[in-house]
């Protein structure tokens, strides 16, 4: 399966709360997504 | 998009430390980590090239502050394009190994070719899993966990799943969570018609919903079921029509605290890893013997290990006072195994093929909630229900699973069904739980309106 597909359906919340669905970020526009280790 | 490890209140002051003003993602339980299949470090995190990022960081003005989500968590970068294609992929294998900037951002140039998410693995690297996986298999934790796909996944063969399933109808239970909805989701993926057999008609349809937004496939739809009522099994059977069925995934599964009677007064594990699931591929049988090649495939537990069958009280009668959930669930596992092996013989004639397999250790909203401790303790370790149920697809989907009969698999390979000393069953008990099963369906079947 593509990466695109195990993470399109993932739901994950911005920094003030607000859900975002992973696949919404490239259906118009490609995207970077970067993974950082950790906050600090 | 950045995507942070940790909780949003670490978010927000990582946001002003570091004086972002673009978006930033959470993702506290790492789920889109997982499902990125990014590497959690040990030693990794000691590189040289850490420190060397470190003392240059601090030249620049940057100070390290404390250090909030899981610090053993490694990162990486990924190019995703309108479509679904990937475009670059870069996953950090020491905590000061970053992507450099012109591969990112010659990625985003849209003459660079996409990315072939299929391409073969190395023979060698195959060779040298299978060489490995002999040693560290028979010491489970090594096997079972996350670190263990990765060592099996080295040898498998990205062509198996080059594979239209395009009119292959495919019924998976227990599909709207953890590794049921993986494997609808990628049998739908892959192009097949899939249904989702769940108990809650709410949470089937919203997972349909889910399954078809990613994939853009239609053709998946929820049944609702509930496979611990034998009516109720009954009932789907009558509703699903006459039309062949291809696969048929036995996935659905509980682990109770205490011992609960269905209504037709079997034990709640055994009726929804034994009975339901026999009785379904009773009544579905004639549909199955129609496709040209389909298969069964029970999902089991390697937690069976443990367990020899359980034939003088599988009902939990004289053991009523000690019930056990966790004991139960590994009974009905081992059931689950054996009853595969046993309709392996009573189909052999036909072209329907039976397997159970095990998924190892996987980070499923089951687990979670089943097993809090378990899970509390190992999580770390833990597959993502992507990786719980690759074995399933693969069987479901490859041409090479077919070869097999009657067989256990685990990380796309047949295993040996007892690792313990005394597990073993004897042919009267393999009949006797037969017996059983074919009672419970008699019993349904005579109550069928």
């Amino acid at each position: 399966m593509r990466l695109s597909t195990r993470l399109a359906r993932l739901t994950l919340n911005d920094w003030q709360g607000d859900p975002v669905e992973l696949g919404s970020l490239w259906k118009h526009r490609p995207v970077v997504l970067v993974f950082i280790r950790h906050f600090g | 998009m950045i995507v942070g490890n940790g909780a949003a209140n670490f978010a927000a002051a990582f946001r002003e430390d570091f004086g972002l003003d673009g978006p930033l993602l959470v993702d506290p339980d790492l789920r889109a980590y997982r499902a990125a299949g990014l590497r959690r470090g040990r030693v990794e995190l000691l590189s040289p090239r850490l420190l060397g990022a470190g003392l240059r960081a601090i030249r620049a003005g940057s100070r390290q502050t404390a250090v909030e989500g899981d610090p053993w968590q490694l990162g990486g970068v990924f190019v995703v394009r309108p479509g679904g294609d990937l475009a670059y992929r870069f996953e950090s294998r020491d905590a000061g190994d970053h992507a450099p900037i012109e591969e990112i951002l010659t990625a985003l140039d849209p003459a660079t070719p996409a990315i072939d998410e299929s391409a073969s693995r190395s023979p060698l690297l195959a060779f040298a899993s299978r060489a490995i996986s002999r040693v560290i298999d028979p010491l489970i934790v090594p096997s079972f966990d996350r670190n263990g796909f990765r060592l099996h996944a080295l040898g498998f063969d990205p062509d198996d799943l080059q594979v239209d399933l395009a009119g292959r109808r495919c019924l998976v239970t227990g599909a709207n969570s953890g590794i049921g909805y993986e494997t609808a989701l990628a049998l739908a993926d892959l192009g097949g018609e899939v249904l989702l057999l769940c108990r809650d008609p709410e949470r089937g349809r919203g997972a349909a919903e889910s399954i078809i937004a990613c994939t853009g496939n239609p053709a998946v739809r929820a049944e609702t079921v509930d496979l611990s009522d034998l009516d109720s099994v009954c009932a789907l059977a009558s509703r699903l029509g006459e039309q062949a069925v291809d696969i048929l995934v036995h996935n659905a599964g509980v682990l109770p605290a205490d011992r609960i009677e269905t209504a037709q007064g079997v034990e709640l594990c055994f009726a929804t890893h034994v009975a339901g699931p026999h009785l379904l591929t009773r009544l579905l049988r004639s549909r199955l013997e129609r496709s040209r090649d389909a298969h069964v495939i029970w999902v089991s537990s390697g937690g069976m290990y443990t367990r020899r069958l359980q034939v003088s009280d599988p009902n939990w009668m004289s053991r009523r006072g000690a019930y056990d959930g966790v004991t139960a669930y590994a009974e009905t596992k081992r059931a689950q195994v054996v009853l595969a092996e046993l309709w392996a013989d009573e189909l052999a004639d036909t072209s329907v093929v039976v397997n159970a397999m095990h998924p190892g250790w996987a980070d499923t909203p089951a687990v979670r909630q089943s097993l809090p401790t378990f899970h509390r303790v190992v999580r770390a370790i833990l597959r993502s229900p992507a990786e719980g149920a690759d074995t399933v697809v693969w069987m479901a989907a490859a041409e090479t699973a077919r070869r097999w009969s009657g067989r256990f698999l685990f990380d796309r390979a047949p295993r040996t069904t007892h690792l313990l000393p005394g597990t073993r069953e004897t042919k009267s008990e393999r009949a006797s739980l037969w017996r059983r099963c074919e009672s419970l369906a008699d019993a349904a079947a005579a109550r069928k309106p």
